[in-house]
């Protein structure tokens, strides 16, 4: 099938006759800046482009906000105009948005400023900006938009923040990167779903965590563990009589599969979560039930299930799947049957079950991260994060009416291009997953992978994070691969894609995005930079200890070879192991190759029993503790 | 209204008051009403260490596990199978903002969040040893005493932070209860008195038996009474804190001692296992029975259940020493008391064979906290 971007006319950068225009206009205008920014050291930098990541609608359904976050900025679309008609700056990486009940405010949480935007949505004027906990992404009110919930990703938390005053009134404890909120439509309970998984052993499959808070005592009413699964994302609350149940999508990774198995569904399967949430938030006792679906055809699979909407009368919900550049649309009567007739139990290995529910299959743009459906139920509208537009669909025919483009640069840079690749599914064999998929945020999923060995259980390793890697090569945990390149290039086609991978320059393309890929600001550092006494302690006891000697601070932490300390087990085949670097090391539990270490202090309290990762068994508790928070500044 | 009928009126009053019980003028509120929970009614173990209050919900930690009472019924019972990390519950502290339940366990420290328990153990987190004997919160911090120290965790940034022998002035780490008052911490430490941490300046004042000899002090009112430190509470009324030890109880108001022993008072024993306090209020939890001391008016009442009857008994002393028994068809479960907290009026009472509800009935009783509290 010919790729929806290919269709639609998308340009290469590397294309002579794009080249030859761009040097004309150049020429012609000499007051051109174009949409290319200028960094401070005179170098160009990268087009400009929006990269829209999630939308709102106002309650009017007037107008669309949409949060854009390589142009820090929200955007108003009317939709009766279909185009873009204001637009604001906010903080950095803006990642999601909430409308008060009386459509006056709306809100923008801005990642890697720790802060949200406060815009009047007459002026469309930034009214004020609130602190919030560390990397905050997805938010909402309450129903009386008094209470503004916003889960932080970093910081692993939601702050609960007063909207008339700002005031942050308490923050609760979240799982790990909390990243989309959703109110329930009787105002009763937020939801907040975690990406990453319980940290537990690599021996089983992970559990990921929907939270539930109770929205009248702003407490933690529910954590419903969701078996299996990973990357939980948006929240959808069926509306209508026959509602009350809750869609979320996820991953679901057999990581303790041998990478090569290709049969029995392979590795990765992609779904949502059906949620019946507990008729009472007793804050005890979760009983709700949780059942599992599958999206993924038995020989096509859907990568990335990320958006979610349902239609104003229930009978239809929409899932984006980022990654295989589509949105399936499930009908829920369809959906119920299919409950109905097949024991829960089975239902999360089921690959038969989309043929009987998903109606539509509908091609969208590059990376399309969320959906959203007008209050009139009229369309739906697709937020395709790396083509800068929206895809319009009309409801209930499902066809595609439009595209809108949101305005940002045109053309496609290489680095844009390796980002679209990163995100792209179709270069793995059956699209079953993109690089994005085990790389959410360009970051970690948090589980080990048997990647490369036949054998059940052996050699098994823990995601490693994409994130300032640049100059940390050598890549993979043995040390192997001298570059990205072989990393992303032969090993990726051979042992993960079971494909012909990408081509040489879709290869150069991927390699230079990953290695541009940024790090944020490290938030266990005053903004002085100065070190509170226990750090200094630390970091006494980290170079007295010789740490830097594999450790070194000028290279990203890491000595770029390989060492034995000893953290080898019995699955493993040799104990030779790559230093990893520890640029923001607190964002990355679980710790060592095999991802045994549940957290920092477990490194040496219980995988270090002959001092080989360190004479560390001399250090009394309170050093430990100081050696930790040392690592989390770096 | 005609002399006869006024003669009458006053014969009847001074009758009334002639054969009334002859109790104290300023008779206490008296808990004539117990209700208690056992392992004959659900309770999973006889030892209860710890009992705390949420709203209408009463939370206990038993030698086997944690309770929740609802309704006046044993609601739930959670152990190491629901992911408690350990069965010996020693302390419980609600963060009233977020709701969470804190534990102390012989297992590590515990956050009950949703229905789920998040367990933090020395091998995983920086808690100093997984020996915990008590939790406070204080705003975004989460304080626990245990056995190689005290502990201190930042919920907002994760991190830990001990105070032991190397880093506060306790020169045994070993510690028992935590108090959370005015811009102070208190740490009840075996051995080691009182330390009051102060949070605005990041330092550690100790309170300790002025001779320095690990002995009584010397003068009724000098200092801390003893350095063998069980529990430690703070008076947000009063501005006071309150310290059971194994030899007497102290409190201290920031200029004066006042130390309790049961030779000179109407305290049950010198055996005390934790204080609470609030207004005039304080309870003290011995080894002989659950004594209250009116700190305003120096009146003392002692609960005890009476072995040969099986009934109450209930000892008041008054000022001057007089004392005045009063049985009472219900007790506490135990004379063995461990701890204390308040419902509103009533109060809960953890004690070796069980949990003690003691219910405020206000006809048959004397002032109540908040009317005491009011007067004030």
């Amino acid at each position: 099938m010919k790729s929806a971007s290919t269709a639609l006319g998308r340009r290469n950068s590397r294309s002579p006759s794009v080249l030859a225009a761009i040097v004309v206009a150049f020429v012609l205008s000499p007051a051109w800046t174009g949409n290319a920014q200028v960094d401070s050291s005179g170098s160009a930098a990268q087009p400009n482009y929006l990269t829209p990541i999630a939308a709102k609608f106002s309650p009017d359904g007037v107008m669309l906000f949409v949060a854009c976050e390589d142009d820090d900025s929200v955007l108003a679309v009317d939709v009766r105009l279909q185009r873009v008609v204001k637009k604001t700056k906010v903080g950095h990486k803006p990642k999601d948005l909430a409308v008060s009940p009386d459509g006056k405010t709306l809100y923008v949480s801005n990642e890697w400023s720790d802060t949200v935007s406060v815009i009047d949505t007459t002026t469309f004027q930034v009214r004020k900006t609130l602190a919030t906990g560390w990397g905050p992404r997805g938010l909402t009110t309450d129903r009386l938009g008094r209470i503004l919930y916003v889960a932080n990703s970093i910081g692993n938390d939601v702050s609960v923040i007063d909207s008339a005053t700002g005031t942050e009134l308490k923050r609760l404890t979240a799982l790990r990167s909390p990243h989309y909120v959703q109110l329930s439509r009787d105002g009763r309970r937020v939801y907040v779903s975690n990406i990453l998984a319980h940290l537990g052993s690599p021996d089983d499959s992970p559990v990921s965590e929907l939270m539930v808070i109770d929205s009248q005592k702003q407490t933690v009413a529910e954590r419903i563990l969701i078996p299996g699964v990973l990357e939980l994302r948006h929240i959808a609350e069926a509306p209508g009589p026959q509602g009350g149940y809750l869609l979320v999508p996820f991953m679901r990774p057999k990581n303790l599969n041998p990478l090569i198995q290709v049969d029995n569904g392979w590795i990765l399967t992609h779904g949502v979560a059906i949620v019946r949430p507990a008729k009472t938030a007793a804050g005890i006792a979760s009983h709700s039930e949780v059942t599992q679906i599958l999206l993924d055809d038995i020989d096509r699979y859907y990568a990335g299930a990320d958006g979610a909407a349902f239609t104003p009368d229930g009978r239809y919900a929409l899932i984006t799947h980022a990654e295989a550049a589509t949105v399936s649309v499930i009908d829920t009567k369809l959906l119920w049957q299919r409950l109905r007739s097949v024991p829960a139990v089975d239902l999360p290995d089921r690959l038969d079950t989309a043929r009987q529910i998903v109606v539509h299959r509908l091609p969208t743009q590059s990376n399309p991260t969320d959906v959203v459906v007008s209050p009139d139920g009229r369309s739906a509208y697709v937020v395709n994060r790396l083509d800068d537009s929206l895809t319009v669909l009309n409801i209930p025919q499902f066809k595609i009416r439009t595209q809108i483009d949101l305005g940002g640069a045109k053309e496609i840079s290489d680095l844009r291009q390796g980002e679209r690749l990163f995100h792209d599914s179709k270069f793995c064999f059956q699209g079953q997953f993109a690089c994005s998929t085990c790389h959410p945020d360009n970051h970690i999923d948090g589980v080990a992978w048997n990647l490369e060995t036949p054998q059940l259980g052996r050699d098994r390793v823990a995601n490693r994070t994409l994130r300032n890697i640049a100059e940390t090569a050598p890549y993979k945990w043995n040390g192997h691969n001298p570059d990205l390149e072989t990393q992303c290039g032969p090993r990726i086609a051979k042992f993960l894609f079971h494909s012909e991978g990408f081509n040489s320059v879709q290869l150069a393309d991927l390699v230079a995005f990953i290695k541009s890929i940024p790090i944020s600001s490290n938030r266990h550092l005053s903004f002085d930079g100065q070190l509170t006494a226990a750090q200094e302690r630390g970091r006494d006891i980290f170079f007295r200890k010789a740490c830097d000697t594999c450790h070194p601070p000028a290279t990203h932490y890491t000595s770029k070879t390989s060492f034995d300390v000893g953290t080898a087990s019995k699955y493993d085949t040799s104990g030779l192991l790559d230093v990893p670097q520890l640029d923001r090391i607190y964002e990355k539990p679980p710790y060592l190759h095999n991802g045994e270490a549940r957290s920092l202090e477990e490194i040496w309290t219980l995988y270090n029993p002959t001092d080989k990762h360190g004479v560390t068994s001399d250090m009394s508790k309170e050093q430990l503790n100081d050696l930790v928070e040392f690592l989390k500044t770096l | 209204m005609r002399n006869t009928q006024r003669i009458r009126w006053l014969l009847a009053v001074v009758g009334f008051l002639w054969f009334m019980p002859s109790v104290p003028a300023q008779t206490p509120a008296l808990y004539t009403k117990w209700e208690n929970f056992t392992t004959a009614n659900g309770m999973p173990d006889a030892k209860v260490f710890s009992v705390a209050v949420d709203g209408e919900r009463v939370w206990a930690g038993t030698e086997n596990g944690l309770v929740l009472i609802e309704n006046s019924k044993v609601s739930k019972v959670f152990t190491t199978a629901d992911g408690l990390p350990n069965r010996v519950v020693t302390g419980i502290a609600v963060d009233q903002k977020t709701g969470d339940v804190w534990l102390s366990t012989f297992g590590g420290l515990s956050q009950f969040s949703g229905g789920k328990f998040q367990n933090y153990t020395s091998m995983t987190t920086g808690l100093a040893n997984d020996i915990v004997y008590g939790v406070a919160i204080q705003d975004d911090f989460v304080w626990a005493a245990t056995t190689a120290g005290i502990n201190r965790l930042n919920t907002r940034t994760g991190e830990w932070s001990i105070f032991s022998e190397k880093t506060a002035p306790m020169h045994e780490p070993w510690s028992y209860g935590i108090a959370v008052g005015e811009q102070k911490v208190y740490v009840a430490v075996w051995g080691g008195g009182v330390l009051e941490y102060d949070i605005a300046g990041g330092y550690w004042k100790p309170y300790n038996d002025p001779d320095g000899e690990m002995e009584l002090v010397l003068f009724k009112n000098q200092g801390l009474i003893h350095d063998i430190v069980s529990g430690v509470s703070y008076n947000h009324d009063t501005k006071m804190f309150w310290a059971s030890t194994y030899f007497g109880m102290s409190g201290y108001n920031g200029h004066n001692w006042f130390n309790y022993l049961s030779t000179d008072s109407g305290l049950a024993s010198d055996f005390v296992n934790a204080t609470q306090t609030r207004g005039d209020d304080v309870w003290a939890c011995t080894d002989k029975g659950l004594s209250y001391l009116n700190f305003k008016t120096n009146t003392w009442v002692t609960y005890r259940p009476n072995k040969g009857t099986g009934k109450g008994e209930i000892v008041i002393t008054a000022p001057d020493k007089k004392l005045t028994k009063i049985e009472t068809p219900t007790s506490l479960a135990h004379n063995y008391v461990l701890n204390l907290a308040f419902q509103g009026e009533d109060i809960w009472v953890a004690t070796a064979a069980g949990l003690s509800h003691g219910i405020h009935e206000s006809h048959k009783e004397g002032k109540s906290h908040e009317q005491a509290r009011a007067s004030r």
